[in-house]
């Protein structure tokens, strides 16, 4: 009974992110469609680098740690790195972050 | 991003120092709760330097309590902050406000007028607008919101005739006159006044087209100034003791001559400047001069040149202050010797001048004669004739002069 009941439980979760795939799946599919903006639907960042000095992070969910040559950023697509010399925060909002300095690197985490 | 910077620097904002091991999570935090954050720049592996507005930092207390990072004010900048500095400084105030009523009092006079003239410069002189409108009261110094500039246009209208049209308009502390010659129009006889058309001027006939009259030259003849040459009386056919009067209109164009006449100088006075120039300041104050001390000049020949600048706040803002510099330039007589060739067309040129000023306007210049000649003190003269074909008729009441 106790057993059945773990397995219903765990075949519950598989289910509800087997849903959530299937959403996310749908949304995509969606914004290509209707050629809206991903970052919009889909909760996901948007960087824009400019020259090597200045990138723009928008949508962004925290900073995970600053230092002056290595800056790690949550997003929706996971952990994000940024390396490079003289990093600075140039601005810092609840949607956006501004990051200066020379960058040389933009690592994908997951 | 200038913008936002002066923006900042206007709504004041402070430099602090985070310290503590739990950098990120305070930015987090500051984020979360918009708290707007810039120029975070990392000092050491446990603090940092941060910007931010005065309003945040007074929301800052519990964010540092729960990053527990202790946070330190640097520097506060922006003008809330350097007014706040000079808040206690009364005479400084009080020399602001004073500094502030006195330019008001000071643009709120009339410092300068400006007459602009429009065409026919010799007709209407500067000098007697200026001398005209302190005849009515106004000249500088005056306040000008008690000028009327509609009523003031209108008088110096109906006190110069010859103006046809003036415009004023104030501009800052400057008053400004634009005025434009008048045409007078010609004095017509009426339509059905009884007239004759005389000569004008001497001249040769050339063409007569006669729409009303009997014409008593014809092409060709020569005519004096004054003599009839249509007549308005018109005797009547197969009664020669009657006649009947009527208005002659007829266009008479006929050749004149005009002629004028300049010695040619072989030898001419040439100004040599020496460069020595003497220079004296004078301050203005108001309409005064006050002059500075300066060594006074022993030039025997100067031309003397003076320039004026005033005090002014953009272009229309004149103050009455000022300095006006006075500067003698000295100069040396010099005859230089020309040759003939280049003395004659100097004496031609100026000749040429001098008989343009008598050719009247709408005369057609059709020949020009240059010719030398001998004076009577056996010095060579250049004579410049013009011979032109001009309207010489004018209309004259019968029986009037």
């Amino acid at each position: 009974m106790s057993l059945s009941r773990e397995r219903m439980m765990t075949k519950m979760k598989r289910k509800q992110k087997q849903n959530e795939k299937q959403t996310k799946d749908i949304k995509n599919k969606l914004a290509e469609l209707l050629d809206i903006p991903k970052e919009v639907v889909l909760n996901i960042p948007k960087f824009t680098i400019i020259g090597n000095n200045d990138m723009i992070i928008e949508n962004y969910k925290g900073i995970i740690e600053y230092d002056t040559s290595k800056i790690r950023i949550n997003t929706g697509v996971g952990v994000v790195k940024v390396c490079g010399a003289k990093l600075v925060l140039k601005e810092i909002t609840s949607e956006d972050l501004l990051i200066k300095g020379q960058i040389s690197g933009v690592e994908f985490l997951r | 991003m200038l913008f936002i910077r002066l923006w900042n620097y206007i709504r004041g904002y402070v430099i602090i120092l985070v310290e503590g091991f739990f950098l990120e999570k305070f930015i987090n935090i500051c984020a979360h709760r918009q708290i707007f954050l810039w120029d975070a720049i990392r000092k050491s592996s446990s603090s940092m330097t941060l910007k931010m507005s005065v309003k945040g930092f007074k929301l800052i207390r519990p964010v540092a309590r729960k990053s527990r990072c202790k946070v330190k004010i640097v520097k506060k900048k922006g003008i809330p902050f350097v007014l706040a500095k000079y808040r206690k400084r009364v005479s400084f105030w009080v020399g602001l406000f004073l500094f502030c009523i006195i330019l008001l009092l000071l643009c709120s006079f009339i410092w300068v007028i400006e007459v602009d003239i429009k065409g026919g410069q010799d007709d209407i002189q500067e000098q007697d607008i200026i001398q005209k409108l302190e005849d009515i009261g106004i000249k500088p110094g005056v306040l000008k919101y008690s000028i009327d500039t509609q009523q003031a246009a209108n008088e110096l209208l109906l006190s110069m005739d010859q103006l046809g049209w003036v415009g004023i308009h104030i501009k800052g502390t400057k008053f400004k006159v634009e005025a434009s010659k008048r045409t007078v129009p010609p004095v017509l006889l009426d339509r059905y006044t009884p007239c004759d058309i005389v000569a004008a001027k001497d001249g040769v006939i050339s063409s007569l087209v006669v729409k009303e009259g009997l014409e008593k030259v014809k092409p060709g003849d020569t005519v004096q100034k004054g003599q009839l040459l249509i007549s308005g009386i018109i005797p009547v056919k197969n009664n020669p003791d009657e006649y009947r009067q009527v208005h002659a209109i007829a266009e008479v164009k006929a050749r004149t001559w005009y002629e004028s006449r300049v010695p040619v100088a072989v030898d001419v006075l040439q100004k040599v400047f020496t460069r020595r120039v003497n220079e004296r300041y004078y301050v203005i104050v108001f309409n005064k001069l006050i002059p500075l001390p300066a060594r006074s000049s022993s030039f025997e020949q100067k031309d003397v040149v003076y320039v004026t600048r005033k005090l002014e706040i953009l272009k229309d803002m004149v103050l009455p202050f000022g300095y006006m510099k006075k500067q003698e330039i000295e100069y040396v007589n010099n005859y230089i010797v020309l040759d003939l060739e280049e003395a004659r067309s100097r004496a031609v040129e100026q000749a040429k001048e001098e008989v343009m000023k008598y050719v009247p306007e709408g005369a057609k210049i059709i020949k020009t004669n240059i010719a030398f000649d001998k004076n009577e003190n056996n010095n060579e003269v250049a004579i410049v004739t013009l011979e032109c074909e001009e309207e010489i008729g004018i209309q004259k009441k019968i029986g009037g002069n």
